[in-house]
């Protein structure tokens, strides 16, 4: 038991504290308007609220994992750089600029755009 | 010899909820104090007076506020996932406030001395982009859904720059501890060699807090509130003590990371009784934070697809120029850092 443990269980701890001195204290009024979804004066319909949605969060979704990874895969060389020296960074260089091709590709279809060129 | 055992260790588990709360206490107090420093400076900038009527100068206000908001009644949705909509905030504040455990406040002097801490910050903040996700779906509403869709890809876009950053950082110092990496400032603190990737990790950091000028949850024109619109009182609390917390542990990252952490030039021996050390983090902290605030006084927002193209088009090549550039140095000149 160490104090990052400690820790660990301090902070829910602490939110839980919060969260159940607020259900002591607070009023508990609920009527139909205030449990209604918030649409600035219109009634929500059920199923329209989660609906379909645009490609474009996927795709950058789906970027972001590749990159990530990429730089991720990146830090043992990061705290190692001394003892492998040349032919280590060359082995990472080489696995860079393959995903530094892939990059490039991706900037240049426009893949990070919400709107078609020929939108606006 | 049993007895002896178990006194040790409740006397060991007492040791560590004291530290524990020796580091969270100050923690909580600077994030209610941040709030009402944002608000002050905020007005200084605009030339008009912030909020002066509780407390000395307003001291008082921020412990007015969490008063009002824990006395408010929590309105839950009637269509929403009830189990998520108390889990996203609880786990989002929750993260943001387990990034404290590795700050060192003095040489070695932390909750934890990691060796791993700089693993630790990121993955951290990358488990904090779900208590958004989460926020915005379990509210079931169609303004929320979309406000935490475009939140979630804007913090995890800008994520790649931080990683970025701190890879090259770690690059110049060899070891992923936060104590490490400010004792191999003593030198030149970094931000002299690293000065471009300074300036690109200050955005991204602006972004990963959802800071002016990259706020868009937060312009009520848009989306009324963004993901936290069905969220009120407390659950609206944790929001905001996880948001300010980010600010606040960032800016003790940048402080750490870049301007030297802990040490001042002609204080680095420590010999007296008062740990002078952490009161230079703490004024280093406190300009940063400083910098937010200026930041969001100044500058305008960025519209949504102006903000991912910034980032995917314009920082993250420059990101993978620095990546490829900083080690190509370090192994050309043999000065590896072992």
């Amino acid at each position: 038991m160490n104090t990052l443990l400690m820790l660990f269980i301090f902070v829910p701890i602490l939110s839980v504290i919060l969260l159940a001195l607020n259900l002591l204290l607070a009023p508990k009024k609920a009527d139909e308007a205030k449990v209604s979804a918030y649409e600035c004066g219109f009634n929500a319909i059920p199923g329209q609220t989660r609906s379909t949605f645009h490609i474009h969060f996927y795709i950058v979704a789906m970027l972001f994992l590749v990159f990530d990874l990429e730089i991720l895969l990146l830090f043992p060389i990061a705290v190692t750089l001394y003892q492998v020296s040349t032919y280590g960074f060359s082995i990472a260089l080489i696995f860079f600029i393959v995903l530094t091709i892939g990059f490039v590709l991706e900037i240049g279809s426009g893949a990070i755009s919400m709107s078609t060129p020929g939108n606006n | 010899m049993i007895n002896n055992n178990l006194t040790l260790t409740i006397i060991n588990l007492l040791i560590n909820l004291i530290d524990v709360l020796l580091v969270l206490l100050p923690v909580l107090l600077s994030v209610a104090f941040m709030t009402i420093i944002e608000r002050k400076q905020l007005a200084a900038h605009q030339r008009r007076v912030g909020p002066n009527t509780t407390g000395y100068y307003g001291i008082l206000q921020p412990f007015a506020d969490a008063l009002k908001l824990i006395l408010k009644e929590t309105v839950i949705p009637s269509q929403s996932n009830k189990v998520l909509f108390y889990l996203a905030p609880i786990s989002t504040l929750i993260f943001s406030l387990l990034g404290w455990g590795i700050i060192p406040f003095g040489e070695g002097l932390t909750l934890s001395d990691f060796s791993l801490g700089i693993l630790y910050t990121l993955a951290l903040s990358s488990l904090g982009v779900y208590g958004i996700l989460f926020a915005g779906w379990s509210a079931n509403s169609k303004y929320a859904f979309l406000g935490s869709l475009r939140s979630t890809a804007a913090m995890i876009s800008y994520e790649l720059i931080l990683s970025s950053a701190i890879l090259i950082v770690i690059l110049l110092t060899g070891s992923f501890n936060f104590t490490t990496i400010i004792e191999s400032q003593q030198a030149v603190w970094f931000v002299v060699p690293l000065l471009p990737v300074f300036i690109f990790y200050f955005i991204s950091i602006l972004a990963e807090t959802s800071r002016t000028p990259f706020d868009l949850q937060e312009a009520e024109s848009e989306l009324v509130a963004g993901f936290f619109t069905e969220h009120s009182s407390i659950i609206f609390v944790f929001f905001f003590l996880a948001e300010y917390s980010s600010i606040v542990l960032f800016s003790c990252i940048t402080a750490i990371l870049f301007f030297g952490g802990y040490n001042a030039p002609e204080l680095f021996i420590n010999e007296s009784v008062i740990n002078l050390q952490s009161i230079i983090l703490g004024l280093k902290t406190c300009i940063f934070c400083f910098l937010f605030v200026w930041f969001r006084a100044t500058l305008p927002r960025l519209r949504y697809d102006q903000l991912i193209e910034f980032c995917w088009l314009n920082l993250l090549p420059v990101a993978v120029a620095f990546i490829i550039l900083v080690p190509s140095i370090l192994v050309a000149f043999d000065i590896a850092p072992y």
